[in-house]
């Protein structure tokens, strides 16, 4: 985190530190350009998003919950247009949001006590329409969108005049300050603003807690005895390998995108190496492109999710859907990886999966032959069907396929999986 | 939940940057220039609107990418040079809500422009800068057309290090490996940057260029690099003009003040000056990552190709770096703005088309770059070509591997072959062909900014512009290069086929030719191949270097450039005075390296050309001894001179050289009779003796020499000299009697 003396080059947690010092405006547009240039990738952009939707939340100006949702919605929505590449950072959008509609209608539900007369108007405004709306939300989820969101000024109306302007307070909070009606507004302010900040606390903590929590399911999943595969080990593979490997003895496969060289002093996971033998865990590099020949022998194929779309289906590292296949083909169990942050309430689209990176991964610029006669398309992301996936193994424990909805809706609100549709502002 | 609330007024109240914050930072800030005019005219016609940084490479201005290298590697203050257009760019920087000075987003805490009114050169920018004092530590200096990605922070780490471990060490340049297979990147530059670097410190050694144009394919090595223990010589590196620096460099260019351009004449002469500065120049030689400048039309062809093939990630256009920029990625490998329309029908494949563009049915857009609101018709072919914003290519025309710039159009069924270039406005009229020879390079302007009749036989009924006319010598001082490789950069098409070069390339280096040296004993730049061997070469040329062929090479060369030095002087009415010639006679000397011998030879060579100069119709006709004496008396200073250097009072033996020297200068003037030669000859040998340069025993000895003789033309030039000699001969008795008689 705390970037060497020389280091110039901005990232991650140099964004963080400057947070406090910096204007919002300024804070939100580095990030965007953090991910434009992939100076923040993976797992980060989580974390960097929950810190700076605080930021958003604890600076920004707002007289009521529409107008922080709004406010919330459009950063979000900046950002992911900025990255479209990393669904994560919806997911965080939309986790925040949904925890701001929950303290929200908490909020209400203690006004409500001691006000029979809005809660009745508020029961008549249901059946007001809602255009903003990109689709008609879920019956179930109707009241509560409803509730939360227009309530501070429903629960001061008096007459028919504000039960129609309804339909516009997200538009023009205005209306509802200058209601004299609510003493009690500043309060619930500034309440709702450290729930809010308490919540995505929470949040960060969660993102920030996943790998130990996935990790301590590592011995239930992993056997003495077995031979594990796991395809580009992210930071949450390595962590639940190494927990692993406490207590069990277990042979584990490292497939690389290169080939391993015998000479090579620059083992990119010399580390995990090092940490696994210490545990008595052998294991071998192997060439991604070759890692069919082993898969007779392995027993189980582990991998990490970049994010998990709504129907099971993974976006993964590039060629992380050819170990999942060839596991399919032998018949072996696939676990992927994920904390519930990573749990996208989208259908995968084919610009993220198609997304594509620096050429020179692959072939040097110095080639010049090369550069004059191959068009290099080095795809950084893969999509792995649902049907390849055995085992979502969460923060929450492992899971199905089957459960992946029920996570879903405990997770988000459905009025929020389309905001980022909803063109931000500048 | 009271400290959540105490935490959120802190972040409220942290929201303005208190001062002392912003103090505690200042030691660790990291400073840039951007030299964003680079005083050439490579990309004419197009600059003559709109200046360079401002072209839009792959829908985006070229500044845009070189702020942002700036930005993503940590620059906190950046500051602009501008030249020509300053205005311009200073009015988009200021309306770009990313990089204007006020904007709270902007990731430089200031952005600065600075003018310099009469500045010709990059080397007015660097010493103006100096003067001004802004730099308080290490800097990057970089130019207005750069597109790079490469991380700085490891290259800047070293050169802090090396800064402390010596106060000396005042320059890091960042230089990108492009492999020796022949590259575009290399090709496009034109002209071959060459370092000698030491490999196992970084440090340069020395610098050089070459082009394919130049005459020899030569790179003359400094002696002195034969004292390192090794070194290399790279012509395989990619200069991309970045540059971490001290504001000693300032210093340095304000020492020297006729230093123009950074490299050339900055970075060769502080390499080559290093015994008196002691300035270390290191290099930071990468091998991952983009870095090229669009410094010609060339590069900027290059460059979009990288783009368009991803080598410059992130900076490709789906990353959408300016603002309000939508590109997305389709799976075609194109890239698509909002807006687009492309007919069921046609093709586009590997290219970039800007927002509401629209494409006709049937038309194929191949690897090309379109702009924003540009209308593509039916039938329309586009390849490798670069289309600005707002053009419109009619039904069934084709457009090959040209620049379009904004707004122009190009009527229906017209071709525009490879290599056009249409300026801004340019209209072809309908069933146009532009012919490949000459070049169409068409605009509404002329080179003074004039506008220009339409030239209706070029471009059409309905048509408008002209072809564009390079300026002719006004624009010299300021040019790049020598003319030759400047004639390369200022077309989009690399072709060496239109010039009339030599075959040989670069790596021709052994050539063993022998000039008419006729001295063996030379011995500049004879150092043992082995030596050589020990220096890991790159090119396998360098390590075949041929010592014979550089000593006869200088020595030529120095011949050549001492006799004409010499007649100009003695050719001159105006001046009486010799001294200035002879300074710069000893000048050429030190600088080649010439042997006495040579020296002789080119003075011998130099006084006879003039004097049987004086013998011809047009000066006069004079008679041989007037022609003789008027060579040698009519510059004051000259027998001295001929005394001193030429002969250099070392006995007979040399007098003898000497006249041997000038009786075979005299065979080699053309158009002279053997007979009249021979008189000159006696003239000049008798006034020299008269003038005291020749003793009768350096003439006698020369006469008596075999070389004199040895073939039919020496010897009837000699046998003139006859008459001489025999009265040298009796003057001699004559003398000795005198002294008899004294005695």
């Amino acid at each position: 985190m705390a970037p060497s003396q020389a280091s110039y080059a901005p990232s991650l947690g140099k964004l963080l530190k400057s947070l406090n010092g910096q204007t919002l405006e300024a804070s939100i547009e580095s990030f965007i350009y953090l991910l434009k240039r992939r100076q923040i990738k993976g797992d980060d952009c989580a974390d960097a998003t929950a810190h700076l939707l605080r930021q958003v939340i604890a600076k920004s100006k707002w007289s009521d919950v529409d107008q922080l949702l709004t406010r919330v919605q459009n950063v979000g929505s900046r950002l992911a247009q900025a990255a479209p590449h990393e669904p994560i950072i919806g997911n965080i959008v939309r986790r925040v949001m949904g925890l701001i509609r929950d303290e929200a209608s908490e909020d209400r539900n203690a006004d409500d006590l001691g006000s029979e007369t809005a809660s009745d108007i508020q029961s008549l405004s249901m059946n007001a329409p809602r255009p903003q709306h990109p689709k008609p939300a879920p019956i179930a989820s109707r009241p509560q969108t409803l509730t939360t969101m227009p309530s501070f000024h429903v629960s001061k109306a008096k007459s028919m005049f504000n039960l129609l302007s309804v339909v516009d307070t997200l538009d023009s909070p205005v209306t509802g300050a200058s209601t004299p009606m609510s003493q009690a507004q500043p309060t619930s302010v500034s309440a709702l603003r450290s729930e809010v900040l308490d919540g995505i606390n929470e949040i960060m903590d969660e993102i920030s807690q996943a790998d130990d929590q996935i990790a301590s399911f590592a011995e239930v999943q992993i056997q003495p005895g077995d031979f594990v595969l796991a395809y580009l080990p992210s930071r949450t593979v390595e962590r639940f390998l190494v927990k692993a490997s406490a207590r069990r003895r277990f042979t584990v496969f490292i497939a690389s995108l290169d080939p391993p060289q015998a000479s090579s002093s620059t083992d990119p996971y010399a580390a995990l190496r090092k940490k696994l033998n210490a545990g008595g865990v052998k294991m071998i590099s192997i060439a991604s492109n070759g890692l069919m020949a082993y898969m007779s022998r392995v027993n189980k194929v582990i991998f990490s999710a970049k994010a998990v779309y709504q129907n099971g289906g993974l976006l993964v590292d590039s060629g992380a859907s050819v170990a999942a296949q060839a596991a399919h083909a032998y018949s072996k169990p696939v676990i992927a990886l994920g904390g519930v942050f990573k749990f996208c309430p989208e259908d995968p689209s084919d610009e993220i999966a198609g997304e594509t990176g620096d050429s020179s991964s692959y072939v040097s610029y110095a080639d010049g032959s090369k550069v004059d006669a191959l068009e290099v398309e080095n795809t950084v992301a893969d999509y792995v069907p649902p049907e390849l996936v055995d085992v979502y193994l969460t923060n929450l424990g492992p899971q199905t396929r089957h459960h992946l909805a029920s996570i879903m809706a405990d997770h988000y609100k459905p009025e929020d999986v389309g905001f980022s549709l909803i063109p931000g502002e500048v | 939940m009271s400290s959540k609330q105490s935490k959120g007024g802190a972040a409220a109240k942290a929201k303005k940057p208190t001062k002392a914050g912003t103090e505690e930072k200042r030691e660790d800030v990291l400073q840039a220039v951007v030299l964003a005019d680079s005083f050439q005219d490579r990309f004419k016609p197009f600059t003559l609107e709109k200046p360079r940084c401002l072209l839009p490479l792959a829908g985006v201005p070229i500044i845009e990418y070189t702020l942002e290298f700036l930005a993503s590697n940590g620059v906190q203050e950046a500051f602009i040079y501008c030249g020509t257009h300053s205005e311009e760019v200073e009015t988009y920087i200021h309306d770009s809500p990313r990089w204007s000075p006020t904007s709270i987003i902007s990731p430089f805490t200031s952005l600065d422009f600075i003018r310099v009114s009469d500045a010709t050169s990059v080397g007015d920018f660097l010493r103006d800068l100096d003067k001004r004092n802004l730099m308080s530590g290490d800097f990057i200096l970089v130019h207005g057309d750069l597109v790079a990605n490469i991380p700085l922070d490891e290259a800047l780490t070293k050169h802090r290090e090396r800064r402390e471990a010596n106060r000396d060490a005042c320059m890091t340049m960042v230089l990108r490996e492009i492999g020796e297979q022949p590259h575009r990147a290399a090709k496009a530059r034109v002209i071959t940057p060459i370092f000698a670097v030491e490999p196992s410190t970084g440090r340069c050694l020395q610098y050089d260029e070459m082009h394919p144009l130049q005459e020899d394919h030569y790179a003359n090595l400094d002696p002195a690099l034969f004292e390192y223990p090794e070194f290399e010589l790279r012509s395989d590196l990619a200069d991309c003009g970045i540059d971490i620096c001290t504001p000693e460099v300032l210093a340095l260019w304000s020492e020297s003040f006729d230093y123009e351009l950074p490299r050339k004449n900055f970075l060769h002469g502080v390499l080559k000056d290093w015994e008196l500065n002691g300035k270390l120049i290191y290099t930071e030689i990468v091998d991952k990552g983009y870095a090229a400048r669009a410094s010609n039309l060339q590069m900027y062809d290059c460059i979009s190709r990288d783009i368009l093939e991803r080598w410059t990630f992130p900076y490709v256009p789906d990353t959408n770096l300016v603002h309000g920029q939508s590109f997305k990625r389709t799976r075609e490998g194109s890239c698509l703005e909002d807006g687009v329309i492309i007919t069921r029908g046609s093709k586009v494949i590997k290219s970039v088309l800007g927002r509401s563009t629209t494409v006709g049915a049937g038309s194929t857009v191949t690897k090309s770059v379109i702009g924003r609101r540009c209308k593509i018709g039916k039938n329309v072919t586009i390849k490798n070509s670069y289309v600005w914003d707002d053009a419109v290519i009619s039904d069934g025309s084709s457009v090959v591997h040209s620049i379009l710039a904004n707004s122009v159009t190009v009527g229906e069924g017209s071709q525009i072959p490879a290599g056009s270039l249409l300026s801004y406005k340019v209209r072809v009229g309908d069933g146009i062909s532009l012919k490949p020879d000459p070049t169409p390079r068409i605009s509404l302007f002329d080179h003074g900014r004039h506008p220009v009749v339409a030239d209706t036989s070029l471009v059409g009924e309905g048509g408008k512009g002209a072809l564009y006319h390079e300026a002719l010598g006004g624009d010299d001082d300021s040019d790049d290069e020598e003319a030759d490789p400047a004639i390369l950069q200022t077309t989009l098409l690399y072709s060496l086929e239109n010039l009339n070069l030599s075959s040989s390339s670069i790596s021709t280096l052994a050539s063993t030719d022998d000039f008419e040296s006729g001295d063996g004993d030379s011995h500049a730049g004879s150092y043992a191949a082995g030596n050589f061997g020990e220096g890991r070469s790159r090119l396998s040329s360098f390590a075949s270097y041929d010592s014979a062929a550089g000593a006869s090479k200088s020595s030529d060369a120095f011949h050549s450039d001492a006799v004409h030095g010499l007649l100009d002087a003695l050719r001159a009415d105006d001046s009486e005075d010799f001294d200035s010639a002879k300074l710069e006679f000893m000048g050429l000397r030190l600088a080649n390296n010439a042997s006495d011998s040579s020296m002789r030879r080119a003075i011998a060579v130099a006084f006879v050309r003039r004097a049987s100069e004086l013998l011809s119709p047009e000066n006069g006709r004079l008679e041989p001894t007037k022609a003789a004496e008027t060579s040698f008396v009519s510059k004051r200073g000259a027998v001295k001179f001929i005394k001193e250097v030429g002969v250099g009072g070392e006995g007979p033996a040399i007098q003898a050289e000497f006249a041997l020297a000038l009786q075979k200068a005299l065979l080699g003037v053309k158009g002279l009779e053997v007979s009249r030669a021979g008189a000159l000859l006696a003239a000049m040998l008798q006034q020299l003796y008269n003038l005291d340069v020749l003793e009768e025993e350096g003439i006698l000895a020369w006469w008596g020499d075999k070389r004199a003789s040895e073939n039919e033309n020496l010897s009837n030039v000699k046998e003139k000299c006859r008459v001489l000699v025999e009265w040298l001969e009796n003057a001699d008795e004559e003398e000795s009697d005198e002294d008899d008689d004294s005695d």
